[in-house]
């Protein structure tokens, strides 16, 4: 059975990007977010493997998304979409429980290198 | 040996053994049986005693003596010292401290033998109960922990975002056991000179093995080393150090700052030709140059330690001579900042804090009365948030009273102040008013005159911010933020016409697109929508006066101090630089939002931008 992942982003461009890099490696994409308390929400819901999420979204970001996900659930993978410059806040997501990260714009092969890393 | 050569030495360090015991004497005095504080006072006197002989001020030497001398009667008594006694070390130490300024400005003190006198008599009329029990008290050695191990790691060469892989290995090495001595520090590792390679030591009782394969796998890896600690870690991780001038410092930096500009015009040179063995040798010089500006910024990094330390007994006295109690807490001691930036600091936060004991907390009467604890509690902490370094003085005391403020601000004619309206910041910019302050009387702290303004103008020329927020009865809080080093800052290059601006990287929350339709006009000004709300628009083109429009898709640089925000409109987004800030004398009449110049790898130079003055 392939392993589940939620993708949290707040543009349509970059989930759709995100879901079809994971499918075509056989990933299971259940459920997407568009802001941090509907990620929060649908990882509640879903229980997925992997969730991706994107730092900057509307109504609570990334990080406090994460922080809320780990209080949930400690062992919840979390891979972090960053852009260029965001290092501050990406090393703050790692302190809130994030176990990767993949900086914009996406290179497949660097995005799955990770998922995998993280789902290992 | 020239002892006039050590001169700034020997202040540097005097300065440091004062500190000592005058924190040491305030332990002391809440707690006179702590005789591990008369140990460590009895240490940094002894050591003036030496250097100021060393130095030939015989003045210092003979008081350091006299000191001394008291000390030791102290640490063979078995009574706790008293009051009188305390309050005797205490002025003693005043004039310790009066005296060393005094011989380093070459005045022999004549007031030594003053100062002297009621010491000596009080070593004369002491009565050891048992003096022959003269014992060293041992101190005990630091346990090394067992399994203790140094790592080396270093991140790949071409892996994104080097800081954050760090921390991710940092952040999975933490669930394996205790991780010490991080090198460089995290801070530094999220500038772009970090390099990828660092270390830490490790106490676990893991196998090398899995240490390794935990590591590798946060990815982008190139190395991981594993070396035994030794028993002694101390040993190991203690860095050797060697004093050296700040102003040699100072010129290092300065030549690395012109270095980092010649490299970006190497860098532009190659891009224009394609010329491999230039480029290759551009990466290389630029890494050197990187390298070199990493190290120089780590070699200039100290711990706020050094200036908060001198702060206990300022609040103290103080607090005497207002007939208030305080509490002083100091937090987050072990934050590092740039030497010339901490340098800066002592005078604005000594300013702050006497501020708040002053006008923030009130009488002990007062305090009982409205249902608060007699003494008034002020914190003093620093911490990290993103790029900046945060200090913050808090008091719990009766907060700043607007209708005063207002009042006052009438009574002198300053317009435009309504109290419906007037918000914290505004509230903080009428207080920063040159000669305006509420102290209903002139005391010899505050209250001068010389107020806010002068922390708010110091802050601002370091590229630093200030912010205040009370609430009546309850205290109050100003909060500073700096960046931690002054050396190189990232910036973002911004173009209008053909004019180029600097805006610190610090100060910048995003850029968007300068879409109509997420536009509305609210009275004068345009509002953005942006994700989390609207944010007030302006151009750089009408700040600068310049004539003309701007191309049809512009963008708007959104800048952020604190809580508040700002949309930036400019033509073009050049990208990202590192900066080389420089003193800038504003002549007459410069816009009030520029807040220093740099010279961009082609040698142009720009202004940049004070992100403070616009939001």
């Amino acid at each position: 059975m392939s392993q589940t992942v939620l993708v949290c982003d707040d543009a349509i461009f970059m989930r759709t990007m995100i879901g079809d890099i994971l499918r075509q490696a056989d990933y299971d994409v259940i459920g997407e977010a568009e802001t941090g308390v509907e990620a929060v929400d649908r990882f509640t819901e879903l229980k997925p493997d992997l969730v991706t999420m994107d730092i900057v979204m509307p109504d609570m970001g990334g990080i406090d998304a994460v922080r809320e996900i780990v209080k949930i659930d400690p062992s919840a993978r979390v891979l972090m979409c960053s852009a260029m410059g965001q290092q501050a806040l990406v090393v703050e997501a790692i302190q809130a429980g994030a176990k990767d990260f993949v900086v914009k714009p996406f290179q497949p092969s660097r995005v799955l290198e990770a998922v995998q890393r993280v789902l290992a | 040996m020239d002892p006039a050569k050590y001169a700034d030495l020997f202040l540097d360090e005097s300065r440091e053994h004062l500190a000592v015991i005058n924190n040491q004497l305030l332990v002391l005095e809440g707690r006179p049986d702590a005789t591990g504080s008369v140990d460590a006072i009895f240490r940094a006197v002894h050591n003036l005693k030496g250097m100021s002989a060393t130095m030939g001020f015989s003045g210092v030497a003979r008081l350091s003596h006299a000191i001394e001398n008291v000390l030791d009667l102290v640490r063979a008594s078995p009574d706790p010292p008293d009051q009188e006694l305390l309050q005797l070390l205490f002025q003693s130490a005043d004039r310790l401290e009066q005296s060393i300024d005094d011989a380093v400005n070459g005045r022999e003190s004549t007031d030594v033998n003053q100062a002297i006198a009621p010491l000596d008599s009080f070593a004369g009329s002491f009565q050891p109960v048992d003096a022959e029990t003269e014992s060293q008290p041992p101190e005990s050695p630091p346990t090394a922990p067992a399994g203790t191990r140094r790592l080396e790691v270093r991140i790949r060469r071409d892996a994104l975002l080097r800081g954050a892989r760090a921390a991710l290995v940092l952040q999975r090495v933490a669930a394996l056991g205790n991780v010490l001595a991080v090198s460089p520090p995290q801070t530094s590792m999220e500038t772009q000179a970090f390099d990828g390679r660092f270390s830490f030591g490790l106490q676990t009782d893991q196998s090398d093995l899995e240490i390794e394969e935990l590591i590798r796998g946060a990815g982008d890896v190139e190395s991981v080393t594993i070396a035994e600690a030794g028993t002694d870690t101390k040993e190991s991780t203690a860095a050797r150090h060697v004093r050296v001038d700040l102003r040699r410092l100072d010129a290092i930096m300065k030549l690395v700052g012109e270095l980092t500009t010649a490299k970006a015009g190497l860098i532009e040179l190659a891009a224009g030709r394609s010329d491999p063995t230039l480029e290759a040798m551009t990466r290389k010089v630029s890494h050197l140059v990187e390298g070199l500006q990493h190290e120089v910024i780590q070699a200039r990094m100290a711990p706020v330690s050094q200036v908060f330390d001198r702060f206990p007994r300022g609040v103290r006295d103080a607090a005497r001579e207002h007939g208030k109690q305080v509490v002083l807490a100091i937090e987050g001691r072990e934050i590092e900042l740039d030497r010339a930036i901490l340098d800066e600091l002592s005078d604005p936060l000594l300013h702050l804090l006497r501020n708040a004991i002053d006008h923030g907390i009130e009488t002990p009467e007062e305090r009982v009365a409205s249902g608060k604890p007699a003494a008034g509690r002020i914190t003093l902490s620093a911490h990290r948030e993103r790029a900046m370094i945060v200090i913050r003085v808090r008091d719990d005391g009766r907060g700043v009273d607007r209708d005063r403020i207002l009042r006052k601000a009438r009574e002198r004619q300053i317009p435009g102040q309504n109290a419906d309206n007037l918000k914290t910041e505004e509230l903080l910019e009428l207080l920063a008013q040159p000669g305006f302050s509420t102290a209903s009387s002139v005391s010899d702290l505050s209250g001068r005159g010389v107020g806010i303004d002068v922390v708010m103008t110091r802050l601002r020329s370091i590229g630093g911010s200030l912010d205040m927020e009370s609430e009546v009865g309850r205290g109050t809080v100003f909060t500073l933020r700096l960046p931690p080093t002054l050396a190189i800052l990232p910036a973002l290059i911004a173009e209008v016409g053909s004019e180029r601006y600097a805006i610190p990287l610090t100060h910048v929350a995003e850029t968007v697109d300068l879409d109509a339709r997420s536009t509305t006009r609210d009275g004068e000004t345009d509002r953005l929508t942006v994700r989390h709300g609207t944010v007030p628009l302006s151009r750089l083109r009408d700040l600068v006066q310049l004539d003309g429009t701007g191309p049809t898709r512009q963008p708007v640089i959104i800048v952020q101090v604190g809580e508040r925000r700002t949309g930036l409109v400019v033509d073009r987004v050049v990208g990202q630089r590192d900066i080389v800030a420089r003193a800038f004398d504003m002549p007459r009449g410069t816009a009030p939002f520029f807040g220093g110049a740099t010279v961009l790898g082609e040698g142009e130079p720009v202004l940049i931008l004070d992100a403070a003055r616009l939001v």
